[in-house]
């Protein structure tokens, strides 16, 4: 699991690559909470990379939505690939989250 | 004792062989330049040897030599009368004590009244001297050596030594010189004059030369006759070319020719019966003698042989001592080495407080024993550490050994759970991983008709998922009393789940009540995967997937009910992904295509086959892997109203 964050115009773009199962979504968390300073009202999650994620990994997600939610700001997803995606559907986190096919879509939105 | 592969042996081996090497060049080195010193040395003095008796015998021989060509000038230019000659030759050996007989021999017929034979002959009788002319019918001197090669040679000549038969046995040799005399205004040949030299002196002054023990001088005449010789048998007796035929050696024949030849060399001579020798020869310019002066080898080098073996001795004796020393110093550094490899042998069998042994003197020891004790205390310490982190450890797992024992308690496991109940048959398994997990299913019969079935999952691992779980299940119990519908009774637990979350944990949760009189099955799933309906007439299938948030996150969310009406014989398999993802070694996932081929293909059999035949199914596709996840399945099966008709009947 890797994640990296970047400024894209007034975007914090956060990249998260691997697996995001249960050994590593504690790390995850630890390293998104601190790219959310709470400077950044916009923020997206490209998921470009990330081809595994667990119940645990969901919650660090859910988290992000609810601390951005509380903060007056934006959380959107991006670039979910497939199994990614059917998780996020079936598990119904598909409503909670704002999510778009690619960055482009994502900032342009 | 030393063993092959030790320090020890290793390192003499190696300071051996390069001391031996070293000693070894030195040794060649010195012995190879000290012999061509003395080899030169041994000339030079041979020379100096030679050289000087050379001189000194010349010195005797030349006032020899003087005599008969003075008498010889006397002749040619004032002869006395021939009868006063006599006299002259007796007073050549009055006046000369080394000379033992002197002749002037005439020409035959050369004073007629003389006759055929003249020759005025001196020679000693003990102290006196006699006197008479040479020459009879049986000495016919004229033809003799002594006379003969000097006048044809028209030169003064030594003859070769021989053994005065007549008087005293002595070694003599004879000095001739020609003379002429003035007849009738010519120069002519008149005849030779002779001194005889006895050679005894000779022979004693060769004898007096010493060399080294056994080395000794000779001298050959022009014939290669041995003149002086250290066995006097040989004297006159032996020639070199007779001892050479003897020896059958073709190298002694050679000098032998050599010296003949009147050349001076320092050569190796070859064996002899006492070994080898080298020998120096040069020639007696007057006579053309030659002397030889032998060198044995092994006198000449036997103080280089001597030393040679002093020095061997002493590398040797001195091997021996640095093998010694060697040894002393590597057993010394390495006897603390195997000590230090018992210590660690002791403390890897956990005995921390085993001596280590003393080192004072060696720096790298010292260090060694340092580290090595440094890793003593540290293990030690480590070791406590260890043991109070494994006994924490150790009793964390047994309290959450003990808190999954209360959490796998509080699910129903015993089956069939309704004999009474013949419209349904349910089977259900929890499997779970090593680490406490939080899946759970739960199932309960309310108002008699009513069953109320679950299956859910808490999101992510350990005490607090099934902390989650167990506050889950005993809210739904509690929940479900009251209410009936499923959106209800979803709603509600959602709510008290969601209240002051802060943790943010979920759980997708499906929920199933199902009417035995009707086999309508109302249901809700929230975020859960889709369970399966194994239906007799209709295709295997899944549920449409939810769409709807896990319970826990949102209290006011709504969820909806769904329902359906299920045909007798009809079968819900619902599981945790657990199942589906569950992963062998090569991370293949079981994924659900596998899952569902797997409940086509059986269909037909009963719950509790159906969820064995399935795990068989996911052990086949794990194999070794470890379990990551819990792994839930429950199967409900739908048995219909006639059969709970035919039931009831019966008991009436």
């Amino acid at each position: 699991m890797n994640v990296s964050s970047e400024k894209v115009q007034d975007y914090l773009v956060i990249n998260v690559e691997g697996r995001l199962d249960t050994t590593q979504s504690d790390s995850f968390e630890k390293q998104v909470m601190e790219m959310l300073t709470g400077d950044d009202k916009k923020v997206i999650l490209d998921c470009e990379g990330l081809n595994y994620i667990s119940s645990s990994g969901l919650r660090v997600f859910l988290i992000m939505q609810k601390k951005m939610a509380a903060e007056g700001g934006e959380l959107r997803l991006c670039n979910l690939q497939p199994s990614i995606k059917e998780i996020f559907d079936m598990s119904g986190f598909s409503m909670i989250f704002t999510i778009h096919d690619d960055r482009d879509a994502a900032l342009n939105a | 004792m030393i063993k092959k592969n030790s320090l020890s042996f290793r390192i003499i081996k190696r300071v051996l062989t390069f001391t031996t090497l070293m000693f070894l060049l030195v040794l060649s080195l010195f012995y190879y330049f000290a012999r061509n010193s003395i080899e030169e040395s041994a000339r030079e003095n041979a020379i100096h040897i030679a050289d000087n008796a050379v001189a000194k015998i010349e010195q005797e021989l030349q006032p020899m030599e003087k005599i008969p060509e003075v008498v010889a000038g006397l002749m040619e230019i004032d002869p006395p009368h021939e009868d006063s000659l006599f006299l002259l030759v007796e007073t050549i050996l009055e006046k000369n004590q080394n000379v033992s007989g002197a002749a002037i021999a005439f020409e035959p017929n050369f004073f007629p009244d003389k006759g055929l034979y003249y020759s005025p002959y001196a020679y000693r009788d003990g102290d006196r001297i006699h006197s008479f002319s040479l020459g009879d019918e049986n000495y016919e001197y004229f033809y003799m050596d002594w006379y003969l090669i000097p006048k044809m040679l028209d030169t003064a000549y030594w003859t070769e030594p021989y053994y005065d038969e007549g008087g005293g046995e002595m070694l003599m040799s004879t000095y001739s010189v020609p003379f002429y005399m003035r007849r009738d205004g010519e120069r002519v040949f008149a005849g030779i004059a002779t001194v005889d030299v006895s050679l005894d002196w000779l022979t004693e002054t060769v004898a007096e030369i010493e060399i080294f023990e056994t080395g000794y001088a000779f001298m050959l005449s022009r014939n290669g006759v041995a003149v002086t010789y250290p066995r006097r048998e040989f004297i006159m007796n032996e020639s070199l070319f007779s001892m050479a035929a003897e020896r059958d050696s073709e190298l002694l024949r050679e000098i032998g020719q050599d010296m003949i030849a009147g050349n001076s060399q320092f050569r190796e001579h070859g064996m002899n019966d006492t070994g080898r020798f080298w020998i120096y020869y040069t020639p007696l310019p007057s006579s053309g003698w030659s002397i030889g002066v032998v060198y044995p080898d092994a006198e000449m080098f036997a103080a280089l042989r001597s030393i040679t073996t002093l020095m061997i001795i002493l590398v040797l004796g001195g091997l021996i001592v640095l093998t010694i020393l060697t040894v002393q110093i590597v057993n010394r550094i390495s006897a603390p080495l195997s000590q230090f490899s018992n210590s660690a042998r002791l403390v890897a069998e956990g005995n921390f407080d085993v001596k280590l042994p003393k080192i004072r003197k060696t720096l790298e020891l010292r260090e060694l024993h340092d580290a090595f004790s440094h890793m003593q205390e540290e293990l030690a310490e480590y070791v406590v550490n260890l043991k109070e982190t494994t006994a924490a450890k150790e009793k964390i797992e047994s309290e959450l050994r003990i808190a999954r024992e209360i959490q796998l308690a509080m699910i129903p496991h015993s089956f069939p759970p309704y004999p009474d109940l013949p419209q349904v048959d349910l089977y259900a398994v929890l499997r779970s991983a090593r680490e406490v997990g939080g899946d759970l299913y739960d199932f309960f019969v309310v108002d008699q008709d009513k069953f109320v079935f679950a299956i859910g999952d808490v999101s992510g691992k350990g005490v607090p998922a099934s902390l989650f779980m167990a506050v889950t299940r005993t809210l739904l119990r509690t929940i479900a009393d009251k209410e009936q519908s499923p959106s209800k009774i979803m709603a509600a637990l959602n709510k008290s789940l969601s209240f002051n979350n802060e943790s943010n944990m979920f759980v997708t949760f499906f929920l199933g009540v199902m009417n035995l009189k009707t086999g309508q099955l109302s249901y809700v799933n929230a975020g859960h995967n889709p369970p399966v309906l194994i239906s007799k007439t209709k295709e295997t299938k899944m549920f449409e997937p939810a769409k709807t948030i896990p319970l826990g996150l949102y209290e006011e969310f709504e969820y909806p009910e769904h329902s359906m009406t299920l045909e007798p014989g009809d079968k819900l398999f619902s599981y945790t992904d657990g199942v589906t993802e569950a992963e062998n070694v090569r991370d293949d996932l079981f994924d659900e295509d596998r899952m569902l081929k797997v409940l086509e293909e059986n269909k037909d059999k009963s719950p509790k086959d159906l969820i064995n035949v399935m795990m068989h199914a996911i052990e086949a596709h794990v194999q070794d892997h470890p379990q990551s996840d819990d792994i839930t399945m429950m199967t409900v099966s739908f048995k219909g109203l006639d059969h709970g008709n035919t039931q009831n009947k019966a008991d009436e």
